[in-house]
């Protein structure tokens, strides 16, 4: 049974941690908590949306050198920073690389909850986002080479006559490939296909 | 052999003059023991001698001895007439002016060499009589002043100083000739002087006096300054510039120590204002949502009340820490103390457009007292002020400071600004956390009201009339103090 969505608490101090912990469960959310940075990378990371709310000033690893090794780490988990006394390049650092939010002690418990949600809804998005692309890649996988070869011909914008030429065969033989192809990607249209491909091409792309 | 010397009178035992014997002195002739450079004249004179032109000369001359030195002498050379047998002869009386010319010599060398000094000097020498007027000036002088020494020779000193100090000098001169009493010291004075385009600049000036033929000489040496006083304003300028900067600093670092305990605060008084906040708000929600179990709601009260304490706690903490800072007690001028927290304050008022008035009375007995503790609150207490009045537009921002001796016989001191007030409860500003600014901590006036009681004195606030506030502390007179 796979969870909705789990929210983590990353904080030295064990009254903020445990009222944090309170606060949250109280709207309904799932809530783990950690002590500190160190203790959060030792678990697993998590198969459901979730967000990390994390304090600025922790013992050991301090939040902001935690966000980097999160990225470092390729964990894509959306952060809601908070802190007792930050200043504005604190903030400013934390926004650039990518956090949510950047609250200071004592919080309003709305803004903290709104900062959690859009946050969680964020971590959700991206997880939808990679599913979609791991479906359409293990689609695509499953087409024999000459149609997989086929289709990127045809998404190129060649003729099923000059396919046929190009690789020697029948017309005939192409719109055979072609169609099988279109059926198992589960596309609707010729267009439908061509997004497909640019969507399984465009982070090959990026990591190039 | 009519040309040697047959005879040399032995008046001042002369047979030894030359070194020679007798009987080399036969064989020698006068000529031939003359120093070669001044045989010359000498034969010169004598071929005049025997051709009848004079009767008698008279040389300066040296003779070489035969031990190859050199003697000066004075000869006076006559021809005697020859008569019956005796053929013509030249008398020669020596006298051995060795001496004399050693000690001319001397005087020469000497001579040359303070004239080698006076004419390379770089200062101005320049000499005077009894009357001030120039009697010689060094080449030195024109570089200094701008004029040739001939345009400055007869002409009175006067003229190469400023028309303020002209009479001053005169009158001056009058006085050591008539009475020897010198106004100024004579070694070392730094002075004015004009130069030819009129340009004044300092000089150091020496003379010293000599008295010649029963006149008196007076000769100085004029030194320009201009640059070594360049040089002293230079670094007059300078050690002022550190002075600032070690004020700026001064100031920069009490702030810096304000402003770091004032975070530190921070931090940890949030964090159990926000585990309260927290599970006050959790609790809010459940009971909203008609889902508050009363164990929960137990835990959750639990808990504010450990943080609520754990709060006071850190605050008692500081404010102990506060009154055991280890304060240094000396006898301390509360003027004196103003006056460093304005300095520290330094453009502060200027650019918050702010007058400073400050009524500081004479005489004020010392206090016992932490200088910078002190300067701490003072520093709070106008900081405070300058940000009461930076809203104010509408009438003139004034801040007055004011120290004297209250009824009691305490010192007083009060600052007053024509700024925002304080409202009603103005006795409130003292309360940790207090603050009517947007940024501020509300632990100025609280600290400061501790550190005042740790002094023994009382800090209050009061609404200053029309408008502003009024901050007031006593601090008790030092213990032997008349008070």
């Amino acid at each position: 049974m796979t969870r909705a969505s789990v929210v983590f608490v990353v904080d030295d101090d064990p009254s903020v941690r445990s009222s944090l912990k309170f606060l949250l469960s109280s709207v309904g959310l799932e809530v783990e908590s950690f002590e500190s940075a160190e203790t959060f990378l030792q678990r697993k990371p998590p198969d459901a949306p979730s967000c990390l709310v994390l304090d600025v000033r922790l013992r050991g690893l301090s939040g902001l050198d935690f966000q980097h090794e999160l990225a470092a780490r390729n964990i894509r988990i959306p952060i809601v920073f908070v802190t007792g006394h930050g200043d504005i390049p604190m903030s400013v650092r934390a926004m650039k690389a990518g956090a949510i939010e950047f609250l200071t002690k004592p919080y309003r418990d709305q803004d903290l909850l709104d900062a959690v949600r859009i946050a969680l809804e964020q971590d959700r998005a991206r997880r939808e986002q990679e599913k979609d692309l791991t479906d359409l890649q293990q689609r695509f996988d499953s087409l024999t080479p000459r149609e997989q070869e086929v289709i990127s011909m045809v998404v190129s914008g060649m003729l099923n006559k000059q396919i046929a030429g190009e690789l020697g065969t029948a017309e005939n033989t192409v719109k055979v490939h072609r169609s099988r192809a279109m059926e198992k990607m589960h596309a609707q249209s010729f267009a439908d296909l061509v997004r497909m491909i640019e969507k399984l091409k465009g982070p090959a792309k990026k990591a190039s | 052999m009519a040309n040697g010397i047959r005879e040399l009178s032995n008046r001042h035992n002369d047979t030894n003059m030359l070194g020679y014997t007798e009987l080399e002195l036969y064989h020698l002739r006068q000529i031939d023991a003359t120093y070669e450079e001044d045989r010359e004249p000498n034969l010169e004179l004598i071929g005049e001698l025997w051709e009848g032109k004079r009767q008698h000369f008279q040389i300066e001359k040296r003779y070489r001895r035969k031990d190859g030195t050199l003697v000066w002498v004075r000869n006076n050379v006559a021809l005697v007439p020859g008569t019956g047998g005796v053929a013509p002869f030249l008398f020669t009386i020596v006298e051995d002016i060795t001496q004399r010319k050693e000690e001319e010599s001397a005087r020469r060398y000497t001579e040359e060499r303070y004239r080698l000094v006076v004419e390379t000097a770089s200062d101005a020498v320049i000499s005077l009589d009894e009357s001030s007027a120039i009697l010689l000036a060094n080449p030195a002088t024109t570089r200094v002043f701008g004029y040739a020494p001939e345009e400055l020779i007869g002409k009175p000193l006067t003229m190469l100083m400023p028309e303020f100090l002209r009479k001053l000098h005169e009158n001056g001169f009058k006085r050591y000739l008539a009475t020897g009493q010198r106004h100024i010291n004579w070694q070392g004075t730094e002075l004015i002087g004009r130069r030819k385009n009129g340009q004044e600049f300092p000089v150091e000036v020496s003379f010293g006096e000599l008295t010649k033929d029963g006149h008196r000489v007076f000769t100085g040496f004029i030194r320009d300054i201009s640059e070594r006083k360049q040089a002293e304003e230079m670094r007059k300028q300078a050690q002022k510039a550190i002075q600032t900067t070690q004020a700026e600093l001064a100031r920069v670092s009490r702030l810096t120590t304000m402003g770091e305990l004032a975070a530190s605060i921070a931090h940890e008084v949030n964090q159990p204002l926000t585990a309260v906040n927290n599970n006050s708000n959790a609790c809010l929600r459940l009971l909203a949502n008609q889902k508050l179990q009363p164990d929960v709601l137990r835990r959750a009260l639990e808990e504010i009340v450990a943080d609520g304490t754990r709060a006071s706690a850190i605050i008692a903490r500081i404010r102990a820490f506060i009154k055991k800072a280890p304060a240094e007690k000396n006898r301390l001028d509360v003027n004196e103390v103003i006056g460093e927290v304005l300095a520290m304050m330094g453009h502060g008022f200027e650019e918050n457009g702010i007058l400073l008035q400050s009524e500081l009375a004479e005489a004020i007995p010392p206090v016992l007292g932490d200088r910078v503790q002190l300067q701490q609150v003072l520093l709070n207490l106008f900081m405070n002020g300058v940000e009461a009045m930076t809203a104010i537009t509408d009438r003139p921002r004034l801040l007055w400071v004011q120290s004297r001796i209250d009824e009691s016989g305490d010192v007083f001191i009060a600052v007053r600004d024509s700024g925002i007030g304080l409202g009603l409860e103005a006795d409130r500003v003292f309360t940790p956390f207090f603050t009517t600014k947007a940024n501020g901590m509300g632990m100025g006036l609280s600290i400061s009201r501790s550190l005042i009681e740790g002094h023994g004195g009382r800090l209050w606030a009061s609404p200053n009339s029309p408008h502003g506030a009024m901050f007031s502390l006593t601090l008790p007179v030092a213990d032997g103090s008349p008070s």
